[in-house]
């Protein structure tokens, strides 16, 4: 009883020490398992061999609308999945927060939206989210075919919900993409995320 | 979308009795959830003078705006001047934020309640001998969040009679007396701050001389210290020693850890602590 006792923890604190610096670029993606909005189950290292983008999303949010509204979420979605990457939407918002949604409801929202990630992800209890520690949304990651992460952050350089600023933007995302498609290394790795707050259950 | 006024209020220096007090402040403008005014510290503005403006916000209860470093989510307000000729309008005078928790993943800096931004203005060394009026203009963007955040803006109008030295400005003496009590200060003369890089963790040393309690850090720089990571601050002989999460965004080593120590007294400082490796 009391190996146990004192063995319990000590492997809680391994745990919270393995999430604090659980998705840092260069370092292996956190893996997980996850449902989609049609109810399909996405292992992540299925993927192996592909680019994977997360993209953590909530549709109330002014910052995710600025990208949305404008057409520039689609493109981006569009655009890169047809070069054979793999898109995932991630919603954390837990129920009663802004940004959750039912299976269907998402769906819908696609449709209206012309969205055409890969598949969105629904993470109501924020496991997703805490495992990538995901701060706001719209947040980018990517991860390459080999299971690294090669990008964490914004998806461009203009901070702000202005749908206009989008022309003048630097995009992360596609920058990062075009590089690490052509064989080389991402300039920007890590910026600074940002748009609300993930609303997390807790 | 274009703000819904346009408010222009003309501050007269020269106009007695208390009974005009309150024509000493400007007009505000109310939003959705805030209520917001252009302020001057001075009644009127001479050549080489350098005045205090200010933005004040009042909030709905329960909604913030966020600090220069807004934090892991958010984004601080910004504020577009339109100035008469010959003006500086310098940067804003952030006061020390509050740390707030939105869940366990997430912490940001700002400010509940109300929160004056004051910026400098600096008058031409000459103006005209019979001047006028300098009219300023301000259109202010923020952001302001509760469990929701919503873009607001307002565009702002004040003032002042040119070319003779006013008073201080009676109606809003306090709000601006508060306020610069709120401002960090530069490191007073005596104190140091040095930042020890370990694996995982900067630790901040401050020295003063006495021993510091409670003391609590807001990082400028994005991605340098984790957010939310809560802060571990010891009261040390002769200061504190706070040892802060590093944030998984950074990936290169730093040289300055920039930021304001603010303490339980109230007083804040800025810091610039050179980081050395362990």
């Amino acid at each position: 009883m009391k190996n146990i006792r004192t063995a319990l923890p000590l492997a809680m604190l391994l745990v919270l020490a393995a999430a604090a610096f659980a998705a840092r670029v260069g370092e292996p993606a956190p893996d997980f398992t996850a449902t989609d909005s049609n109810g399909k189950t996405h292992h992540l290292a299925d993927y192996k061999g592909k680019f994977v983008v997360l993209e953590w999303h909530n549709q109330g949010c002014p910052y995710t609308k600025k990208h949305y509204v404008s057409g520039n979420m689609q493109r981006l979605q569009k655009e890169w999945t047809a070069k054979g990457v793999v898109w995932f939407t991630v919603i954390s918002s837990a129920p009663g927060t802004q940004g959750y949604v039912t299976a269907p409801e998402e769906n819908e929202y696609l449709k209206k939206m012309n969205a055409v990630p890969t598949a969105v992800l629904l993470d109501p209890d924020g496991t997703l989210g805490h495992l990538y520690d995901a701060k706001t949304t719209p947040q980018m990651y990517i991860i390459d075919p080999g299971g690294t992460l090669i990008y964490n952050g914004a998806i461009d350089d203009h901070a702000t919900p202005d749908p206009s600023d989008i022309p003048n933007s630097k995009n992360y995302v596609s920058a990062a993409l075009q590089e690490a498609l052509s064989g080389k290394k991402v300039s920007d790795q890590a910026t600074r995320p940002y748009g609300c707050s993930v609303k997390y259950k807790n | 979308m274009r703000p819904p006024f346009f408010v222009c209020a003309f501050v007269l220096g020269a106009l007695p009795g208390p009974g005009f007090a309150g024509s000493l402040r400007a007009q505000s403008v109310e939003t959705t959830h805030a209520k917001v005014e252009l302020l001057a510290d001075v009644t009127a503005v001479d050549s080489g003078q350098t005045v205090r403006l200010g933005v004040h916000f009042v909030l709905e209860k329960g909604w913030h705006i966020y600090w220069e470093n807004p934090g892991d989510s958010g984004q601080p307000p910004v504020l577009k001047w339109k100035v008469p000729e010959g003006f500086t309008a310098g940067g804003i005078q952030w006061p020390r934020p509050e740390r707030m928790q939105t869940n366990a993943r997430v912490v940001d800096y700002g400010y509940h309640d109300e929160v004056l931004l004051i910026v400098p203005m600096r008058a031409p060394q000459r103006i005209p001998t019979h001047p006028g009026e300098a009219s300023f203009a301000v259109e202010a963007k923020w952001l302001i969040c509760r469990e929701v955040c919503l873009p607001e803006r307002a565009t702002l109008a004040l003032s002042l009679p040119m070319g003779t030295r006013g008073k201080a400005n009676p109606s809003v003496e306090q709000i601006f007396r508060e306020t610069l009590r709120r401002l960090p200060h530069p490191l007073p003369a005596g104190w140091s701050a040095r930042a020890i890089s370990g694996k995982n963790e900067f630790v901040l040393a401050v020295r003063r001389g006495k021993s510091i309690a409670n003391a609590v850090f807001f990082p400028l720089e994005p991605g340098q210290i984790d957010n939310a990571a809560p802060q571990k601050a010891e009261a040390t002989a002769d200061g504190a020693r706070i040892t802060l999460q590093k944030s998984d965004q950074l990936l290169k080593p730093i040289v300055v850890l920039n930021g304001v120590l603010a303490l339980a007294d109230g007083a804040s400082y800025k810091i610039h602590a050179r980081v050395a490796n362990q």
